[in-house]
């Protein structure tokens, strides 16, 4: 029975496929599928099933498309690398530090366009506002003062690239001087850690692409006046989110979330979202909480649907800039995605963080260890 | 005559907040039908449209079973040895009347009891007494259906022809329900499996394949991995879900039992679901005894002084904690 549904599926699939192919590439499909209440229809599960970069390598400088070549010489290196499944040498740190393999990465079809990024039109990110730049060096500086007693810095490797070797920094008993979110060379307190140890990463217009375990899968559910996205966004961080159709303001300025507060609305075709309110414990690509972020998602065909956002913050970037992504139709009987977002719930490796710390702290209290300020890759 | 006076004074602000409330309601319908459109109890299919923001007004998440209200949430001996009079225990203490427990007539159907077997029975008992290690709520872990429903947080339902879809403000936790034929699920998970589908008006979901780590309140109420249950959602009234539970496991009840209780439509013209990211709110309570230095240690008021000591359990004890 199962068999013969996905036989129909799959035919139902091929006639749609056939039916995308007559339609011209660019612009929207003619007839923009609608839902039983007329609105447009977004639902269903989408990724991405190519691999773009976001920003454009510098090999590419100048053009947004690569030859059909180029697209194969990169599938074959791809195929051909073996990646994490290299083992090093037994029982090293490098060993135990590749433990993702590639049953944990996925590794995609490489996409024609040399970025995610559209505008600018160097398909990169534009500079730091000085104000940025500042934030961004006091993190740095505190990150290598945490490394520099450690053999990092001794060696001058690139970790502690701009760092100094020396005693240990009187910085160690410091809180960051930002709200951190990523990896220190410590681990005294939960929040020395990154927010994905923390299983706090989950986040929304997440760029990495899906890092570990391939695209960050988003199943679309509509009613009436909303859209509802579940973002299956790996290691069980995934999270829902809410666009209200609507012309209601934005939340009180006070009310600060994690993922922002989205208003919907419909040009045409096109889900225009507005996003804004994000916490200052919000971190990306160096903004934070003054984010503005502008979602425009547009049906494109039977089995792809496009998502123009634009990242603006004044007080980040010296212009805005815009990102072009490109979801496919998964399969919905198979229903890859994964909503039961349990990192939390089995977080031990937090737990064996720190309390190997607390033991690190032990044995150099006890005078049977080094002391833990001497020691690197605690990050 | 001062009484009169305080009494004539008191009519007129009844009056007035009489007045008041009338027109806020006035105000409130207005404001919906403005931003709301006027809500059909039919999606466009013809259905039941269950789609909103809804939340429990009960006790049921403190303990499904009809109980009387409790001093605190953990109590211990008073001076009497007597349960019904026990004293808020230290954990609670500071919170006076807000730590306690409201009372309630239970949502379980029939005679009121859960069918524990005798061995599940002592496990609920241990569960009750070791609540504030042992509860799932209390370290933000998702929290199951059909905990999920009656938290007391607000959760919103999207209605679709062939999904609909949950979203919880508790802890980031969702569900879908597939009215359509999808693959078995790849695992057991927290929440569960649920798959729809229309009787009559009836909106029924059959929910599969738990992980067997929830509870279903804050009284030790617990299942295991075989729980399977069957929800049937009716609409009362466009603003009110009947929702009804049939549940079975036959590794912890003697036999089938059943929860029924009324949701409602949260009505606020501007309400939507907000954060409540508890995995950020419960790192001291789960990991502050890891930290390199103790943070919560001292609080003071000007009649309690409580003073936090944080311990490590013995070797795996301490992982063993976390999956309690």
């Amino acid at each position: 029975m199962r068999r013969r549904f996905n036989l129909i599926y799959m035919t139902v699939m091929a006639a749609a496929a056939a039916g995308f192919l007559s339609i011209p590439v660019s612009g929207q499909a003619p007839t923009a599928p609608k839902t039983s209440w007329g609105e447009p229809d977004l639902q269903g599960i989408w990724a991405s099933d190519f691999q773009i970069p976001l920003e454009r390598p510098e090999q590419y400088a100048g053009r947004e498309f690569l030859t059909e070549e180029e697209v194969a010489a990169l599938d074959t290196e791809r195929a051909a690398d073996l990646g994490r499944d290299e083992r090093a040498e037994r029982g090293t740190t490098a060993d135990v530090g590749g433990a993702y393999n590639a049953v944990f990465v996925s590794v995609r079809r490489s996409g024609r366009r040399t970025s995610l990024i559209v505008d600018p039109p160097d398909g990169r990110i534009p500079p730091f506002t000085p104000q940025a730049e500042e934030r961004q060096q006091a993190e740095r500086a505190f990150r290598l003062a945490l490394l520099q007693a450690t053999p990092d810095c001794e060696n001058q490797t690139r970790r502690c690239a701009g760092g100094t070797n020396g005693p240990p920094s009187p910085r160690l008993n410091e809180a960051p001087p930002y709200y951190n979110v990523g990896r220190l060379n410590r681990s005294d307190n939960p929040e020395d850690r990154s927010m994905n140890e923390r299983c706090l990463q989950g986040k929304l217009a997440d760029l990495s692409g899906g890092g570990l375990s391939g695209a960050i899968r988003h199943r679309i559910v509509q009613s009436p006046g909303f859209v509802s996205i579940y973002y299956d966004a790996r290691q069980g961080q995934g999270f829902h989110r809410t666009i209200p159709i609507t012309t209601a303001p934005h939340l009180p300025p006070q009310v600060r979330q994690w993922r922002g507060d989205s208003r919907g609305h419909w040009e045409g075709n096109t889900l225009v979202v507005d996003v804004t309110h994000f916490t200052p414990k919000y971190e990306n690509r160096g903004a934070h909480e003054n984010l503005h972020y502008t979602e425009r998602w547009t049906r494109t065909g039977p089995d792809t649907l496009e998502l123009v956002s634009t990242f603006d913050d004044p007080t980040t970037w010296t212009r805005p800039w815009t990102v072009r992504e490109e979801y496919n139709k998964q399969d919905e009987y198979a229903n890859r995605v994964y909503d039961d977002n349990r990192c939390h719930e089995g977080n031990y490796g937090l737990v064996g963080i720190l309390s190997g710390a607390r033991a690190k702290d032990k044995a150099f209290a006890e005078g049977r260890g080094p002391d833990p300020a001497t020691l690197s890759g605690r990050d | 005559m001062e009484a009169v006076m305080r009494s004539r004074v008191r009519m007129m602000i009844a009056a007035l907040v009489v007045a008041a409330g009338v027109s806020a309601v006035v105000t409130l319908s207005v404001t919906r039908a403005a931003g709301q459109a006027a809500r059909s109890a039919r999606t466009a299919d013809g259905k039941p449209d269950f789609s909103g923001i809804w939340q429990a007004a009960n006790e049921a998440n403190w303990d499904l079973e009809a109980h009387e209200a409790r001093a605190g949430m953990v109590t211990q001996q008073g001076v009497y040895p007597y349960d019904y009079a026990r004293v808020p225990a230290a954990p609670v203490l500071a919170l006076g009347a807000a730590g306690g427990v409201p009372g309630s007539l239970g949502v379980v159907e029939g005679d009121g009891q859960i069918p524990y077997t005798p061995e599940a029975a002592v496990i609920k008992q241990e569960n009750a007494e070791n609540w504030i290690d042992r509860d799932p709520e209390l370290k933000c872990y998702l929290p199951g259906i059909p905990r999920a429903m009656y938290m007391p947080y607000p959760f919103q339902i999207f209605q679709s022809t062939n999904k609909i879809q949950m979203a919880f403000e508790f802890s980031d936790a969702a569900r879908v329900i597939h009215l359509d034929e999808v693959e078995p699920p790849p695992t057991y998970s927290y929440m569960g499996h649920s798959v729809g589908r229309w009787d009559g008006d009836a909106l029924v979901v059959d929910v599969t394949d738990f992980n067997g780590k929830n509870w279903f309140d804050r009284a030790g109420n617990f299942h295991s991995d075989a729980l399977h249950i069957e929800e049937r959602f009716t609409l009362m009234t466009p603003d009110v879900i009947w929702y009804e539970v049939a549940i079975e496991d036959p590794k912890t009840f003697t036999q089938p039992w059943k929860i029924a209780m009324p949701l409602y439509r949260r009505m606020e013209p501007n309400m939507q679901l907000l954060d409540y990211r508890c995995t950020d709110f419960v790192e001291e309570f789960l990991y502050g005894n890891l930290r390199k230095d103790q943070l919560v240690r001292h609080w003071e008021g000007e009649t309690i002084v409580i003073d936090i000591t944080r311990k490590l359990p013995p070797g795996n004890e301490l992982y063993d904690w976390y999956r309690k």
